[in-house]
């Protein structure tokens, strides 16, 4: 089934931003995060020149204990980024690869949860924002909100608020998923990193290296353009929205799960 | 207070959500939702929009994909 959500949000920010999008801040920022990812991966170097000792098997054991377990977490992060399994696949074996060369210098007891995730971030950023057609960072937070389409709905009354929750909370998997997707990148990751993850403000600033005030405003903007998005397909399912009785239409039906 | 608080609890309301206010700013949201529809409704749809999100990306990786970092692992510790 094909989903026919509304996309004028990230097509009009595409357009905005191409023509304001700055090349020289662009290699710069990835200049930057280059940097990053070299400095944590420095030390190593001097490591891999010694030869490997008994406590290399040992290292790897306690990596895979440790880091393992996200694995689940992370592709289904990388599936946001990406927005396509192999890539997902491609993102998260290039992030443990990454992760498992700098293991030596993450700090046991720091959060190594936020540690992955920052790897995983800054792989994309190397790895695929770079190709991509479009690549708005450091303009798309610039914009306003009238550039990313809709309003702050400051008409909703109480009543409809309760009937937009309940319509919003029937939706389909795969129609929250395809909002998702329609979501600007940035938006969509603090979204993701605070929603599913339970990241606090300041570990998403360190994860998208953003100070928190641009992850609240990412948020707040991503959170409404996925509620526009998740009410507007919930009225064309015919689900009523901002009404006090709720009528499903016999489209219902189609809707998966 | 003279106001009715709204303003104040709107604009905190997706930090409420994430816990991210402190103890005090906390309680006077709470406080204010509860005589204010309103904001317990924008709460509400908060809460549910966070939900359906959590709900819908429980993904879990392909297992050839644990095999493969694991092959992986081994190959980078033998160096």
């Amino acid at each position: 089934m094909t989903l026919t959500l509304p996309v004028r949000v990230p097509e009009l920010s595409f357009a905005t931003m191409t023509s304001t999008s700055d090349p020289i801040d662009q290699t710069a920022a990835e200049a930057e995060v280059e940097a990053t990812i070299e400095e944590a991966l420095d030390d190593e170097t001097a490591a891999e020149d010694a030869p490997a000792t008994p406590d290399a098997a040992e290292l790897r054991r306690l990596f895979e204990e440790q880091a393992l377990p996200f694995l689940d977490q992370l592709y289904a992060a990388g599936l946001r980024m990406t927005r396509n399994p192999s890539d997902a696949q491609d993102l998260v074996q290039e992030t443990f690869v990454k992760a498992f060369s700098a293991f030596r210098q993450y700090q046991q007891g720091t959060n190594l949860k936020a540690w992955l995730y920052r790897i995983l971030t800054n792989t994309f950023i190397n790895n695929y924002r770079k190709n991509q057609r479009n690549p708005y960072q450091g303009t798309i937070d610039d914009l306003e909100d009238w550039q990313l389409g809709g309003a702050e709905s400051a008409t909703t009354s109480a009543i409809s608020r309760s009937a937009e929750a309940e319509a919003i909370d029937h939706l389909p998997d795969s129609a929250v998923k395809d909002a998702l997707q329609a979501v600007p990148e940035d938006f969509r990751m603090a979204v993701y990193f605070a929603d599913v993850e339970g990241f606090s403000y300041q570990e998403i600033a360190d994860i998208m290296k953003t100070p928190v005030g641009t992850v609240m405003s990412r948020l707040h903007r991503g959170r409404r353009l996925l509620r526009e998005l998740l009410t507007d397909y919930a009225q064309e399912r015919g689900i009523q929205v901002g009404a006090t009785s709720r009528r499903r239409s016999t489209k219902k039906e189609e809707v998966p799960e | 207070m003279s106001d009715c608080g709204c303003e104040k609890a709107k604009r905190e309301l997706e930090e409420y959500l994430h816990h991210e206010l402190s103890g005090m700013d906390a309680a006077d949201v709470r406080e204010h939702m509860e005589t204010c529809a309103d904001c317990a409704g924008e709460h509400r749809v908060g809460l549910v929009l966070t939900e359906v999100v959590k709900r819908a990306c429980r993904d879990t990786a392909p297992e050839e994909l644990r095999a493969q970092v694991l092959v992986k692992l081994r190959e980078l510790q033998a160096h």
